[in-house]
């Protein structure tokens, strides 16, 4: 038999933990709603207007699978790894342009984060950096498949990078933070590709001169 | 005595399978055994048909709304057929909507080609993007022949030969015509436009033989507009007639150089 103050401090218990779930719920739903409400909003804070620099883009030609070089004036960032992500954005603008050369579906945001990281093999590299390239799973799902469109893009993203920052001498990529086999069916992922060799601009020419990046890549 | 007999064939057994094994690891890179229905190793030129994706795996669309396993199926088929009549050993990584694993397809292609006098190894696309045809040979480095290779860049060894493979390959295009050495058509179209380039690709990369990629894309005009889809009947008659000249003029060339190695350690 449950004595009759057990049943009521029961009770009580009860209620006070329904009624304290349902101010979780709906605590959690405020929180939610000034979050959506504050990116809305303008930034409290003026970004600092960087001065435009030249910069070089490899841009990508599907027509006869070559690279050319194209000087921009872009507001760059100081830092290294934004000032490359920033380049490979502006790259991906312009291959989700109207009369691209080498057309590939835009994304709110294609390239999530670039690393530099140390480049692993030191004896070789002398100071060199390897760029670990983060790729939003939204721009490698919308991807072109094909061998020539996915290898033109591997390519000028190296290409571009390594134009921009000398000091990269390797890259790798990235989908969403995971190793991903290939960009969309075709292009290797899972290597690291070799800035060094990279023929900078004019038709593929002959198969001894190939323009690929990874001419000389590591598996 | 019973306990020694059998202590002898235990070893026997134990014996056999390590032979099994340094055969398999001597042989070649993939042990994988060919589909069923194809033919026994022999001292010859092979030809190994890639047809890409299968399956699950549909590849990119192109003509439309046509996944890109069914264009490089239906172009392995006319291929194998135009380079049977012509008396050539054709072996082909599936003959059928099936899904097929890169390393799948490379031992297949080293199991095939193992022990022939010489061979090609094709992997055929089909792509939306770019036009004409894009020969792709491995971007990795050359590197020297040894008895054994690693998996992933056993192509290596035999990227000088591919690049030579590629070259005739482009050759055949540029003097190909609709009507050229195909069966078919009477269109007056010219040659179809090659494009050479290096590229990382998986299965590739693992094939122990001269191997290349042909990634098929659609014929555009000056507008950059497509004139010619890649689902086209009689396009594909002739890159598939392009191919097997090729093929041939790089079996002459092999058999003309007998100590060359072709399909063998560089």
């Amino acid at each position: 038999m449950i004595p009759r103050y057990q049943k009521i401090v029961f009770v009580v218990l009860l209620v006070v933990s329904i009624a304290m779930g349902a101010i979780l719920v709906r605590l959690r739903e405020r929180a939610h709603e000034q979050l959506l409400k504050g990116e809305d909003l303008a930034p409290t804070v003026a970004p600092a207007v960087a001065p435009e620099v030249q910069a070089t883009l490899m841009v990508a030609n599907d027509t006869d699978g070559t690279l050319l070089s194209e000087a921009h004036s872009l507001p760059l960032p100081k830092d290294a790894e934004a000032r490359a992500r920033a380049l490979l954005e502006k790259l991906l603008e312009i291959y989700a342009g109207a009369e691209a050369m080498h057309p590939v579906p835009g994304t709110a945001r294609g390239v999530l984060q670039v690393f530099l990281l140390p480049e692993p093999e030191s004896g070789k590299g002398k100071g060199g950096q390897l760029a670990v390239v983060n790729l939003a799973g939204a721009f490698a799902d919308g991807h072109p498949s094909g061998i020539l469109t996915e290898s033109l893009t591997v390519e000028s993203i190296c290409g571009t990078l390594h134009a921009n920052l000398p000091q990269i001498a390797e890259v790798r990529f990235l989908v969403d933070g995971e190793p991903r086999a290939t960009l969309a069916g075709h292009a290797d992922l899972t290597r690291t590709y070799l800035t060094g060799d990279l023929v900078t601009a004019g038709p593929a020419g002959g198969p001894d001169g190939g323009n690929s990046a990874g001419d000389a890549g590591k598996p | 005595m019973t306990a020694i007999s059998q202590h002898s064939r235990l070893r026997s057994l134990c014996l056999l399978s390590a032979v099994g094994w340094v055969a398999a690891g001597m042989g070649c890179v993939g042990s994988a055994q060919a589909p069923v229905g194809q033919k026994a190793i022999g001292p010859r030129f092979v030809v190994v048909l890639d047809a890409a994706h299968g399956g699950d795996d549909g590849g990119g669309q192109v003509g439309g709304s046509v996944a890109e396993k069914t264009v490089t199926l239906a172009l392995s088929v006319r291929l194998r057929s135009l380079l049977a009549a012509r008396g050539f050993a054709v072996v082909t990584t599936r003959e059928g909507n099936v899904a097929l694993a890169d390393d799948a397809r490379a031992q297949i292609a080293n199991h095939a080609t193992f022990g022939a006098g010489s061979s090609a190894c094709v992997s055929l696309h089909a792509s939306q993007a770019g036009t004409g045809v894009h020969i792709f040979v491995s971007s990795l480095a050359p590197s020297a022949a040894t008895r054994f290779l690693a998996w992933k860049t056993a192509q290596s060894a035999y990227v000088s030969r591919s690049l030579k493979l590629a070259g005739t390959i482009n050759s055949a295009f540029e003097h190909s015509s609709a009507g050229g050495d195909g069966d078919s058509g009477d269109s007056n179209a010219g040659p179809i436009p090659a494009t050479l380039g290096r590229a990382s690709l998986p299965g590739v990369d693992s094939m122990t033989c001269p191997a290349v990629s042909i990634e098929v894309a659609p014929l555009r005009g000056e507008d950059r507009k497509v004139t010619t889809e890649v689902t086209d009947p009689q396009y594909q008659t002739q890159v598939v007639g392009a191919l097997a000249a090729a093929l041939l003029e790089w079996k002459t060339d092999s058999e003309a150089e007998p100590h060359s190695g072709a399909g063998r350690l560089p």
